[in-house]
């Protein structure tokens, strides 16, 4: 089975499309976290909010109505966060902003209860991603090369932003030293804001486009929490690069590991980020030094 | 530096009279949620040694329990250990595993240090949740409680249970109390306020930071046993994250780095989730709720809030401090 | 367990049993069913269920009765506590309910040692009728062998012979799928291969498929639930499996509660469960027209647990069963009719006897429905070292 050119070729696209999907949700937590060193834990919750607005949406509007409208949906809550929670705490040390997105998530997962009740949802793929495609040789999922192409698409983007823009210049700088560049005439609270608010809209849209492949549930969020950390640790916190790289490890040992090494599998993920963090405290591509 | 002011004293007092005073007049229910008190009150204190003193924010006390709530188990009846020794087994495990950690972690600070212990927690959740040896996802059944019919007590008795749980608190707050006032304990203190400084010392940091790690973890090990003991029924969730997540919540709410604190904040969170969980199934939201409403107020914890209301209305003692342990 | 506790269970017992002979009809019931946490839907719809079966049944027993709700949360501490609050505090005299295994697992000795009787209304793991058996524990619901076993001999009569199975990797999961496997090998039928995803951690199932089409077989037969039920029929349909290797497997995979979610992946898919809502028989139609009445829902299977449950209890109460002791003994001794057909208890084990049904997702007038395919006769579980003591049987 190894032997077979078909195998490695179906996992690795497996291994991107988990690694796309996590890409989406690490950018903007770790952004968020190298520009305002703030832990967000209830990143999670704002997917699971994206899946739910989007499958919601799709009954009305159909797919394409949730896939634009629930990112936005999510960055509106985000803002409503910003005003009321995020900005008051942004000193407050990590241990209140941990503890403070941790009730959060508990608020969230009673809210979807509420609001769409303990029974999971699921909506279908659009009509034009329905089917598979021959590559290379394998049958593959129009939909998962969709997310392969949606994520390299906002990697691209947000590298162009990122290194070609005065916004990317402007965010550069606060990563390296907000007072420095608020010193400079920055106005760096509005960047702040800017950036929360796109990392919301990015976990938003990452929960769009995984509710027509997984169930959307309650717990969703809470599911997704730890694997997104492990993400933006091994890669190093506040860094584009290093969640590139911290999603493209876990995608490819999660996937292979679950079939070459079904034993180990769920212990080596955790083993891995162990690793890294004895010998790489800071993770891989950390944003300073 | 650690110290026992008198309003500390006065609370610890209230405490261990008040516990004790409900545990002769408490009905069956009550007798149960004493006992569970008791044991989050072990993991929070065990807890607040390491994150509210040395600031190694542990995301794998829940973890730590587990393990010795496995080990004591598994001593006991595969082993056929009674229970006390399984009980020192099982302590001495998780000491060693904290230990372990600790030294690997200790290189970590931070949200590194956070996530570093988060992944030592899950491996431990997901290897006796995958080993048949444990029973996986249906958890072992059996765990004895010890036998203290040598000296007329019956610990199957839920008020004996509830007042020897008391007991071990009180055990557990002498022990991180003694910790925190030894060499080791102001090592442990320096190392939070300035590392490099201590390391410009000549002090060992990490195992400094292990040895410290190590107690902590005997404690939540000891928290483990008795909650093997109180349920004589074990599961994987007990290592799980939120375990922890949730002991870190119940040391925030009483007042981090106070030790008295969190026990107040554990008999305020057994109380308030199960008043609330009689009201409403959404329990969880008005939990969360309430937590964001204590961190938002900028108070360190309900019991930091008092202190520090106190310490507002007399002038600062600072010549006190220096005899303040005296 | 300790004299002095039996010993004050025994009073306990004798009081509770005084004072019922003064008022003989009226029986407490513990309710213990996850109501926040995972397994909150099927908590709710065992809870409407079992009060509209009291509200059916209940009246001609002469009886009346009082329910106490208290939420698990799917914890196995949290329903050992509350387990303890209903037996010691508020006294019931029958507990019924039990969404989880594990929980279930965590509260049999106290309830075996308090000599309370409960109704199991959903936990199947096979422990619990077979080596931890207890007189006191009667299951009205199913055990995971007894759903999946004769499967294996049904698929090898349709020409199925080699079949590769994926389920997630805890105990319900193994016992689903080794049932199945031994039934199926039995009747002659070859287990090309097998995965085993770990459990609520896995999301992607793409691994594990490509593997399953890799391995040469006619068929995959698979046990999941819940979300992750809805997560794998999506997806083995969007790898376009569905038409090369057909997908069979335990009911719950297909359960009527998350269909709908699964929209036209799940049609075609072949499964064996022991209720589903569209049998047809009169006392299913009766139940089918009042569950919707009440709640606006199709019963799931878990809905046929509790009102089923609320049933046998009302036939144990009409057979002279006043408190915890006679209802013990009566408990299984019931026998009835229901909307699954003929049931009745195996004195061996106290488990449910039950036929199983086969059935396959079909697109029908307003979505998808479950056309049965085979009632496979009721048959007996194996003892599995269940000891069950001659006294009280």
């Amino acid at each position: 089975m190894t032997t077979d050119l078909g195998f490695w070729v179906l996992q690795t696209l497996n291994a991107l499309q988990l690694s796309m999907l996590l890409f989406l949700l690490s950018v903007g937590l770790t952004v968020i976290f190298g520009l305002m060193h703030f832990v967000n834990l209830a990143h999670g919750s704002l997917y699971a909010f994206g899946a739910y607005m989007a499958a919601s949406l799709a009954g009305v509007l159909g797919y394409w109505g949730g896939f634009f409208l629930a990112p936005l949906a999510v960055a509106a809550l985000g803002a409503v966060l910003y005003f009321t929670l995020i900005r008051s705490q942004r000193r407050a040390g990590p241990m209140a902003q941990v503890l403070i997105t941790f009730g959060l998530i508990f608020v969230a997962v009673d809210a979807t209860r509420l609001i769409w009740g303990d029974l999971p949802i699921g909506i279908a793929v659009p009509a034009v991603f329905e089917g598979q495609l021959a590559l290379l040789g394998v049958e593959y999922p129009i939909y998962r090369l969709f997310i392969i192409a949606l994520g390299l698409a906002v990697l691209a983007a947000l590298t162009l932003v990122l290194t070609r823009t005065q916004v990317g210049a402007m965010i550069r700088a606060g990563v390296d030293n907000d007072q420095m560049a608020a010193c400079l005439g920055i106005n760096v609270e509005r960047m702040f804001f800017l950036v929360f608010v796109v990392g919301c809209a990015l976990a938003g849209l990452a929960g769009a486009v995984a509710a027509p492949v997984l169930s959307v549930t309650p717990d969703m969020g809470l599911q997704i929490l730890i694997p997104t950390l492990i993400v933006i640790v091994i890669g190093g916190l506040g860094s584009l690069k290093g969640a590139v790289a911290g999603s493209l490890i876990f995608g490819f040992v999660q996937t292979f590991g679950a079939v070459l090494m079904p034993t180990f599998n769920s212990v080596l993920i955790y083993a891995l980020l162990a690793a890294v963090l004895v010998i790489r405290p800071e993770g891989l591509l950390p944003a300073k030094g | 530096m650690f110290t026992h002011t008198p309003l500390r004293l006065t609370a610890l007092s209230l405490l261990a009279i008040g516990s004790l005073a409900y545990a002769f007049v408490a009905g069956f229910f009550g007798l149960e949620i004493l006992a569970e008190i008791a044991i989050l009150a072990i993991l929070v204190i065990a807890l607040d040694l390491v994150a509210g003193f040395g600031g190694m924010v542990s995301l794998c006390h829940g973890a730590l329990l587990g393990v010795g709530a496995y080990a004591f188990t598994v001593a006991a009846n595969a082993a056929g250990l009674s229970a006390f020794p399984a009980m020192v087994l099982a302590v001495a495990l998780s000491a060693g595993l904290a230990f372990v950690i600790g030294a690997i972690c200790a290189r970590s600070i931070g949200i590194y240090f956070i996530m570093a212990t988060l992944a030592f927690g899950q491996m431990a959740y997901s290897f006796v949740f995958q080993s048949p040896l444990f029973g996986g996802d249906d958890g072992l059944s059996g765990a004895p409680r010890p036998d203290l019919s040598a000296i007329g007590i019956d610990l199957t008795d839920s008020r004996a249970f509830a007042i020897y749980a008391i007991a071990m608190v009180a055990l557990t707050y002498l022990v991180a109390a003694a910790t925190l006032r030894s060499g080791l304990g102001r090592s442990l203190i320096g190392l939070h306020h300035n590392e490099k400084r201590l390391r410009a010392l000549g002090l060992t940091v990490w195992r400094a930071k292990a040895t410290a790690f190590a107690i902590s973890g005997a404690l939540a090990g000891l928290a483990g046993c008795l909650a093997a003991q109180h349920t004589q029924y074990i599961s994987p969730g007990l290592l799980s994250w939120t375990v922890s997540g949730e002991a870190l919540v119940v040391v925030i709410l009483g007042g981090l780095g106070t030790l008295v604190g969190p026990i107040v904040g554990a008999v305020l969170f057994v109380v308030l989730k199960h008043e609330i969980s009689a009201l409403t199934p959404y329990w969880h939201a008005i939990v969360g709720m309430i937590l964001i409403a204590v961190v938002m107020s900028r108070a360190n914890g309900v019991f930091g809030f008092v202190e520090a209301r106190m310490a507002a209305r007399k002038p600062k003692p600072v010549l006190q401090k220096a005899d303040a342990d005296a | 367990m300790n004299k002095t506790f039996r010993a004050a269970l025994a009073g306990l017992v004798t009081s509770t049993a005084m004072l019922s002979a003064a008022c003989a009809e009226d029986i407490k019931v513990g309710l213990l069913l996850p109501y926040s946490g995972v397994y909150a839907a099927l908590g709710q719809d065992i809870d409407d269920a079992f009060a509209l079966g009291l509200a059916t049944f209940g009246a001609d027993s002469g009886a009346t009765f009082e329910i106490v709700r208290e939420d698990d949360e799917v914890k196995p501490p949290v329903g050992l506590a509350k387990t303890k609050k209903l037996i010691l505090q508020d006294e019931v005299d029958v507990m019924v309910g039990v969404v989880s295994s594990g929980v279930l697992g965590a509260i049999r000795d106290t309830v075996d040692g308090a000599g309370v009787p409960l109704i199991v209304a959903n936990a199947g793991n096979d422990e619990a009728t077979g080596e931890a058996c207890s007189p006191f524990i009667t299951r009205i619901s199913f055990s995971n062998q007894q759903v999946n076993r004769p499967m294996g001999k049904w698929m090898v009569d349709q020409g199925v012979k080699k079949v590769f199975t994926i389920a997630p990797d805890y105990a319900a999961g193994r016992q689903m799928i080794d049932a199945f496997t031994t039934g199926f090998t039995a009747a002659g039928g070859e287990v090309v291969g097998q995965e085993w995803p770990a459990f609520q951690k896995t999301q992607d199932f793409g691994p594990f498929l490509a593997n399953a089409k890799a391995s040469g077989a006619d068929a995959v037969y698979v046990f999941f639930a819940g979300g992750e039920a809805i997560s794998f029929v999506k997806q083995y349909d969007s790898f376009g499996m569905k038409a090369e290797l057909p997908l069979y497997g335990s009911g719950f995979l297909t359960s009527a509660l998350y269909v709908e979610a699964q929209g036209p992946a799940a049609e075609g898919v072949i499964t064996a469960l022991h209720y589903v809502p569209t049998l047809d028989n009169p006392e299913n139609a009766a139940f089918v027209a009042a569950f919707k009445e009440k709640t606006g829902r199709i019963p799931s299977e878990y809905a046929v647990h509790g009102y089923d449950s609320a049933r046998a209890l009302v036939e144990a109460v009409k057979a002279g069963a006043t408190d915890r002791e006679t209802l013990a003994a009566a408990l299984p001794k019931v026998s009835f009719t229901g909307p699954r057909g003929e049931l009745r208890i195996d004195p061996a084990t106290n488990n449910i006897v039950q036929p199983i049904h086969v059935y396959e997702t079909v697109a029908g007038a307003d979505g998808l429905t479950q056309k049965v395919l085979a009632t496979l006769p009721a048959e007996a579980d194996p003892v599995n070292g269940c000891a069950m003591p001659a006294a009280v049987n």
